[in-house]
């Protein structure tokens, strides 16, 4: 494009985009650096990405908002995207990264271009970026915590870990250790893998299972529940309290045991839609708002009694998600402020 | 005596003896408790491992260079298609599996076609192949579980006396495929362009056919194992083969094969197989941090594979 046809074009949607509040953004183009899209949840982020961008660029909130998704989860790959997308012009990059701190470089370049950079989910360190994390920890002392409730006489518990060696691995389970050194009834008999996938977690628990003695609990980290699941009835073994996370296969096993059984269990994760959130905050930022570095994601949590709601709002095969909204992220700003 | 020498100069000896030695080792460290119910498991997911490393095995025989990439992928889309055309219903049991082989048919026409018509190396090619598939599953269902047929379910977690009936269908085609290795022309040409592909052209043999033949059938292999896997697991996931590519190639190599080509076994694979799997229980059950488990499995798998590459070597 050449410079003229590209003030031309600037002109033109200032000229038809005037909505009054948002003025200010109206001209400002947004972009999404995605490392990842070979799961349920990141296609879930990108399509809530995509509704929540085609309605802001529709109504005039933002000049664009486009979803960019690297092929193979390298940290370099994601690197060179940014330093393209920095090419490119953009006012905003909203990144889930790879790395926290394998980006930092090119994340550094990008604000010295004048590049707003929000991270989240998988946040960066770099101190000139805004932070949108999850605070994992307290999620892995929730799920404890519910056990507790369920089972006062406590009990011996199997531990589903994610990837090791990711930072939200260690955060969850430190979460969960903590929670457990606070309620002492309840002991780790067992630790394994499952990498987030059914299969992975179905395929280490049926190998620790005929090990381990009997189980009254699983603390997990999502996506592992429904494969856990299999694994126990697999074995027939008696069913134990399964904490899920969320996924529309674990949540619809859930809601077969709770019809067929009174099932009880609970499900927390993070609501893929976080791309939404992170989206307002980016807008407020270029808007010119005053937004702290660091900001909390809320948790989306499915009881007992909201469990029919719950799987209501997920899309089959997906994760309970919901999409956040400018008065969302304006309540997440002043509640970190 | 020399049947005794030659019976321990076998490549597959030390993934079995490796194997039985881990599955020991978890058994004495749980005072026994389990041991033959770990041995069933083993089994039931070395099946998997074993589908697809047979498809690769023959691949990797050709020669340096030829290794198929887009084992998970291929698997991941046959899954999902024959998954959502089944939809749930018995009856489409047999339906289905035809067009996960289609699938799989389709992946390693393309494989052939972009390796010999473009002259892409096989390595490039079937990553490059591997992309365009992940979509064309992304695009076709984006993850969605769709429940197996019940008796497809049940099939492929029935057991007989412990042992899953799948295995021993496994193990049946791994004894049909023993004989194809090494009793058929196809099987004798697949060795002999992996020992030298010149002088296999020369003496006349049908290379660029055996190879195409090759790669469809390293395809249909992966696709059947995506079908069986999708069945086993309650549907078939974005991520299910994820695991499958570095394994399939483990499982050959580890299983006594040559990675350079033209030298590779069949027996190896379940022994390898049974490894793997036994080797991740082991140090589950041992309890240790992640760090100490993944260094662990390097350092063993190393151990394993130079104890049997230097038989190999001194055998020649």
């Amino acid at each position: 494009m050449t410079p003229r046809i590209t003030a031309l074009s600037l002109a033109l949607l200032a000229a038809t985009a005037m909505t009054p509040a948002q003025a200010d953004t109206s001209d400002k183009r947004i972009a999404l650096s995605n490392n990842y899209a070979g799961n349920s949840w990141r296609q879930a982020m990108l399509q809530s990405w995509e509704k929540v961008a085609e309605e802001a660029v529709g109504e005039g909130v933002v000049a664009e908002a486009d979803a960019f998704t690297t092929a193979e989860n390298q940290v370099t790959e994601q690197a060179a995207q940014i330093q393209n997308l920095i090419l490119q012009g953009y006012d905003a990059i909203v990144l889930n990264a790879a790395s926290p701190e394998g980006l930092n470089g090119a994340v550094r370049e990008a604000c010295d271009a004048g590049v707003t950079v929000v991270s989240f989910d998988g946040i960066v360190t770099e101190p000139c970026a805004w932070r949108i994390a999850v605070d994992f920890k307290q999620m892995g002392k929730d799920e404890v915590s519910f056990l507790a409730e369920q089972l006062p006489e406590g009990g011996s518990l199997l531990e589903i870990r994610g990837l090791a060696g990711v930072f939200v691995d260690d955060e969850i389970s430190a979460g969960i250790h903590e929670g457990v050194s606070e309620h002492p009834d309840f002991k780790i008999v067992g630790s394994v893998h499952g990498d987030w996938a059914q299969d992975v977690a179905q395929k280490a628990v049926a190998g620790i299972l005929p090990s381990l003695p009997e189980i009254n609990g699983v603390v997990t980290q999502g996506g592992d529940g429904y494969g856990a699941a299999q694994a126990f009835r697999a074995a027939g073994r008696d069913m134990p309290i399964i904490v899920m996370g969320n996924r529309h296969d674990e949540l619809t096993w859930w809601k077969e045991q709770k019809d067929a059984n009174g099932y009880v269990t609970m499900s927390v994760s993070i609501a893929p839609g976080v791309s939404t959130l992170a989206f307002w905050v980016a807008q407020q930022i270029l808007d010119g708002a005053d937004v702290p570095k660091d900001l909390t994601v809320p948790f989306l949590r499915i009881d007992q009694d909201n469990l029919e709601d719950g799987l209501a709002n997920t899309e089959e095969g997906g994760v309970a998600n919901i999409e956040y909204s400018l008065d969302d992220a304006k309540e997440v700003i002043s509640a970190a402020q | 005596m020399k049947a005794i020498t030659t019976f321990f100069r076998q490549p597959w000896l030390f993934a079995f003896a490796a194997a039985i030695a881990v599955w020991i080792a978890t058994a004495a460290f749980t005072q026994g408790q389990g041991a033959g119910e770990v041995l069933s498991v083993a089994f039931t997911f070395a099946t998997f491992f074993v589908i697809v490393a047979i498809g690769q095995m023959f691949v990797v025989t050709l020669g340096p260079g030829n290794v198929d990439l887009s084992i998970p992928a291929t698997m991941t889309l046959a899954g999902t298609v024959s998954m959502k055309i089944m939809d749930g219903l018995n009856w489409m049991i047999l339906p289905g599996y035809l067009i996960a082989v289609a699938v799989g048919v389709v992946v390693g026409v393309l494989n052939v076609g972009l390796i010999r018509v473009l002259r892409i190396p096989p390595i490039i090619a079937t990553l490059s192949s591997s992309f365009i598939i992940q979509s064309a599953a992304i695009w076709y269902n984006r993850g969605l579980r769709v429940k197996p047929p019940t008796m497809l379910a049940d099939f492929t977690t029935a057991k007989i006396a412990g042992m899953p009936i799948l295995a021993l269908l496994v193990i049946l085609i791994a004894a049909v495929m023993h004989v194809v290795l090494n009793r058929t022309i196809y099987g004798r040409t697949v060795i002999a362009i992996g020992q030298n592909a010149r002088a296999a052209r020369l003496a006349g043999l049908e290379v660029n056919r055996v190879r195409f033949l090759t790669y469809v059938m390293c395809a249909v292999f992966a696709a059947s194992c995506g079908y069986v896997l999708a069945g086993f697991s309650g549907g078939a996931a974005l991520n299910m083969g994820q695991e499958y590519l570095l394994a399939s190639v483990a499982v050959v190599v580890i299983g006594g094969t040559s990675v350079a080509g033209g030298f590779s076994n069949i027996p190896g694979l379940w022994g390898a197989a049974l490894f793997l799997f036994l080797l991740v229980t082991m140090l589950n059950t041992f309890g240790l941090g992640a760090g100490v488990r993944l260094l662990l499995t390097g350092l063993i798998i190393i151990a394993v594979i130079t104890l049997a590459g230097g038989s190999r070597s001194s055998e020649r």
